[in-house]
C-alpha cells in the first residue's frame, strides 16, 4: 500500500506486463535490422557490373535517404502547421455550416492518385523539390485534418461543460481541455501522414526531386533488378521505422490519465 | 425575509426553432444558506432553469440577481467563478490529477501554489478522501462515488457562496447515493452554501431540500415551499400527482423518532417472577411484555402463553427483539421495522443499546396528525405574511 501511495501514477503506467511491453518495442527494429542485413549480405555476394556499382555506393544511397527524409520531414511539418489550425477552426461553432463541404473537398483531393498529383503539379508549375513538397502536403493533408477534427469532436461534452461552468474562457477550454484530450487522435493522423509521405516521396524522383525513388527508378529504367530491390527494401524499411518512431512518440506524448 | 442570495425576475428562455419557450417568465427567490430543489417531470425545463443562473444558457429575457447584484449582463466567465457547478456526469478532466482538477478555479483566480495545495487537501478531507492517497491520482483510477466526491470538492474549491447541482447523485448506485446524500447534508451543515439542486426524484427532493420548487411545463412553478407543506398541502392536482400516492408515507421521512413521544409498552426484568410479569401485561392493553436484561437492554417479547409455560427459562422463550431503531432514525425507518415485528412495535434503543421506548402504530398516527397540524399552521402563517407584505407595498 505504501508504494502505491508514493507513486500512484506508476499504477496507471503499467497496463501491459513488462515482458510484453519490451517485446513490443524491440520487435520492429529487430525485423528491420534483419531485412537490411539480409539485403546487405545479398548485395555483397553478387558480382556488380559498372552501372550497378555506381548506383549502390554508400554515398549515393545515403544522399538519397537523406533527401527522402528531408522531403518527408518538411512536408509533414507543413501539413501539421496548416491542417491542425484549420481543423480547430472548422470545429468551432461558427464554422459548423461550412465544415462538411471543406472536408468533402479535401477528401476528394486525396482520392486522386498520388502520382497524378505529383505530375499535374509538375506540369503546371515546374520540376524540383518545392513542387514535390507541395504535392506531399496536399496528399498527407486529409488524415491530419480529419483526425484533428475527429479528435476535437470526440472530447466528452460533459468535461467541456464542467470547464465552462467553472469559468474557463472559450480559449481556456480549447487549450486546457480540448487540445490535450484530442492529442492521441491527432497524433494518429500525423503518423498516418508520415507513412503516406514516405511512400509518396518515392515518386518525387519523377519530377527530379530526388529521394530513394532515384534508386528504384534507375534500377527499373536500366533494368538492374538488384538496384531496384535495394531501393524498394530501403523505402519499405524507412516507412516501417518512421511508423515505429511515430508510435513511440504517440505513447510518450499521450497525456497521462487517459 | 432577508435579501435573497439568488433572485430570478421574469426569466424566459426561447430556443431557436421552438414555438414554446423552455422557461417562461420564471420569478423566484432563493434564500441564503438553503438547499432549494428544483424538481419536476423530465422536459419541464428544470435543468435549463438552473443553467440560466450561471448563464451556461443565456436567457432570452428577464434578469438574474446574485447577492443583490444584477449579473444578467456581467462577464459570464467571471460570474461562473463565483458559482460552484456540479453535473451528473461530473466532468472531471481525465488528463489532470485530482489535485489539478480541484485546483482549476483557484488557479484561474491566481491563488499561490501553497494556498491551493492547502485548500485541495482541506477539501479532500471534507469530502472524506485521504489527500495523501488520492491527490496525485487520475480520475480513471477512482470509483464513481469517489469521482462524485471530487466533483463536489472541485465545485467548492474557491469557496463560492452559491452552488448549482444538476442531478449530482443521479448516475450512482442506490446504496452509494444514499451515503453521498447523507455525507453531503452533513457537509452542508458546516458550509451553509446556497444551493440550487435539480432532480427528477421527489424522494431525493424531500430528503435534500430545505425548500422544494415543483416545476411544470415551461418551468412554471406549481408550488414552492418547505417539503412538509408540499407533502401535507399540495397546491393542486399536478403537485399531488407528482408527489404520488405515498405522500403521507413520504412525510414520515421528514420526522425523527427522537422528536416524538414514544409508546408505552409494559417492560419487565429478566429476573422478575412470572406472576408479576403477567400482572403487568394484563394491566396494559398490549399483547406482549418486553423483557430487559440487567443493563436495560431489550431481550425478548413475551406473550401471555409464553409466560404460562413454567418449564423454560425466561431468556429462552418468547420472541427475540429484532425490530430496533435509534432515536435519530426517521419515522419511516421505524414504521418499516414495526411492520417487520410480530408484536406490532419497534423498540427504540440509545447508542449503547439501552431501552428508550417503543414506536407503535399509535405513535405514528399521533405524529402524522401533529405534522399535518403544523404544516397547516405554517401555510396559514406564510399566507398571512404574504398578504400583509402585500398591504405594506
Amino acid at each position: 500500500m505504501s508504494a502505491d501511495v508514493q507513486t500512484p501514477a506508476a499504477v496507471a503506467d503499467q497496463p501491459v506486463a513488462p515482458g510484453q511491453g519490451l517485446w513490443r518495442y524491440l520487435a520492429m527494429p529487430c525485423f528491420v535490422a534483419v531485412a537490411l542485413g539480409a539485403l546487405y549480405l545479398y548485395v555483397s555476394s553478387q558480382e556488380l557490373d559498372r552501372i550497378e556499382a555506381v548506383r549502390l555506393t554508400p554515398e549515393f544511397i545515403a544522399a538519397s535517404t537523406v533527401r527522402h527524409l528531408y522531403l518527408v520531414g518538411v512536408s509533414t511539418v507543413l501539413v501539421i502547421l496548416i491542417a491542425v489550425p484549420l481543423g480547430i477552426l472548422l470545429t468551432r461553432p461558427f464554422a459548423r455550416r461550412v465544415s462538411p463541404s471543406i472536408v468533402a473537398v479535401t477528401s476528394t483531393a486525396q482520392s486522386v492518385p498520388s502520382i497524378g498529383v505529383v505530375v499535374l503539379l509538375a506540369l503546371f508549375f515546374n520540376l524540383g523539390v518545392r513542387i514535390a513538397i507541395v504535392a506531399l502536403v496536399v496528399y498527407a493533408f486529409v488524415p491530419v485534418l480529419r483526425n484533428t477534427m475527429v479528435g476535437l469532436q470526440q472530447v466528452d461534452e460533459s468535461v467541456m461543460e464542467a470547464g465552462r461552468g467553472m469559468g474557463l474562457t472559450k480559449r481556456g477550454v480549447l487549450t486546457q481541455i480540448e487540445l490535450p484530450l484530442s492529442v492521441p487522435v491527432m497524433l494518429a493522423g500525423v503518423r498516418t501522414a508520415l507513412v503516406i509521405n514516405v511512400g509518396t516521396a518515392a515518386i518525387a524522383t519523377l519530377i527530379n526531386a530526388g529521394g530513394l525513388g532515384d534508386v528504384i527508378y534507375t534500377g527499373l529504367v536500366q533494368n538492374r533488378t538488384i538496384v531496384t530491390l535495394t531501393g524498394a527494401v530501403l523505402t519499405g524499411s524507412l516507412a516501417l521505422m518512421v511508423d515505429y518512431i511515430a508510435g513511440i512518440a504517440e505513447d510518450v506524448l499521450r497525456p497521462k490519465g487517459l | 425575509m432577508t435579501e435573497a442570495m439568488i433572485r430570478l425576475e421574469q426569466l424566459t428562455k426561447r430556443f431557436p426553432g421552438q414555438s414554446e419557450p423552455a422557461v417562461e417568465e420564471l420569478s423566484m427567490e432563493i434564500p441564503e444558506g438553503e438547499i432549494v430543489v428544483l424538481v419536476g417531470p423530465s422536459g419541464c425545463g428544470k435543468t435549463t432553469t438552473m443553467k440560466l443562473i450561471n448563464r451556461i444558457i443565456e436567457p432570452s429575457s428577464g434578469r438574474i440577481f446574485l447577492e443583490g447584484e444584477d449579473v444578467t449582463a456581467a462577464d459570464p466567465d467571471q460570474l461562473r467563478r463565483r458559482i460552484g457547478y456540479v453535473i451528473q456526469q461530473i466532468g472531471l478532466f481525465p488528463h489532470r490529477t485530482i489535485h489539478d482538477n480541484i485546483a482549476t478555479v483557484p488557479k484561474l483566480l491566481g491563488w499561490s501554489d501553497d494556498k491551493i495545495r492547502a485548500r485541495v487537501d482541506e477539501l479532500l478531507e471534507t469530502v472524506g478522501l485521504d489527500p495523501s492517497r488520492y491527490r496525485d491520482r487520475y480520475p480513471k483510477e477512482l470509483s464513481g462515488g469517489q469521482r462524485q466526491r471530487v466533483g463536489v470538492a472541485r465545485a467548492l474549491s474557491a469557496d463560492p457562496p452559491v452552488m448549482l447541482m444538476d442531478e449530482p447523485f443521479g448516475a450512482i448506485d442506490p446504496i452509494t447515493r444514499d451515503r453521498l446524500q447523507n455525507e453531503f447534508l452533513r457537509v452542508q451543515e458546516d458550509i451553509r452554501k446556497t444551493i440550487v439542486f435539480v432532480t427528477h426524484d421527489i424522494d431525493e427532493a424531500i430528503k435534500m431540500g430545505d425548500r422544494i420548487a415543483i416545476l411544470g411545463e415551461r418551468s412554471v412553478i406549481a408550488q414552492y415551499d418547505r417539503p412538509e407543506v408540499i407533502l401535507s398541502q399540495p397546491a393542486d392536482g399536478f403537485v399531488e400527482d407528482f408527489i404520488g400516492s405515498g405522500a403521507s408515507l413520504k412525510r414520515l421521512n421528514l420526522a425523527r423518532v427522537r422528536d416524538y413521544e414514544l409508546g408505552d409498552w409494559p417492560t419487565g426484568r429478566v429476573d422478575e417472577e412470572r406472576p408479576t410479569l403477567l400482572a403487568k401485561l394484563r394491566a396494559s392493553d398490549k399483547g406482549a411484555i418486553l423483557i430487559l436484561d440487567a443493563e436495560g437492554r431489550p431481550q425478548r417479547w413475551l406473550r401471555p402463553r409464553d409466560l404460562q409455560r413454567p418449564d423454560a427459562s425466561l431468556s429462552d422463550i418468547g420472541l427475540v427483539v429484532e425490530a430496533k431503531v435509534e432515536p435519530q432514525a426517521t419515522l419511516a425507518d421505524a414504521l418499516n421495522e414495526l411492520v417487520r415485528s410480530r408484536v406490532g412495535s419497534a423498540v427504540v434503543v440509545d447508542k449503547s443499546g439501552v431501552y428508550a421506548g417503543t414506536v407503535d402504530m399509535d405513535v405514528i398516527m399521533t405524529a402524522a396528525e401533529a405534522m399535518r397540524k403544523a404544516a397547516r399552521a405554517d401555510a396559514r402563517a406564510s399566507m398571512d405574511a404574504e398578504s400583509s407584505a402585500g398591504q405594506v407595498r
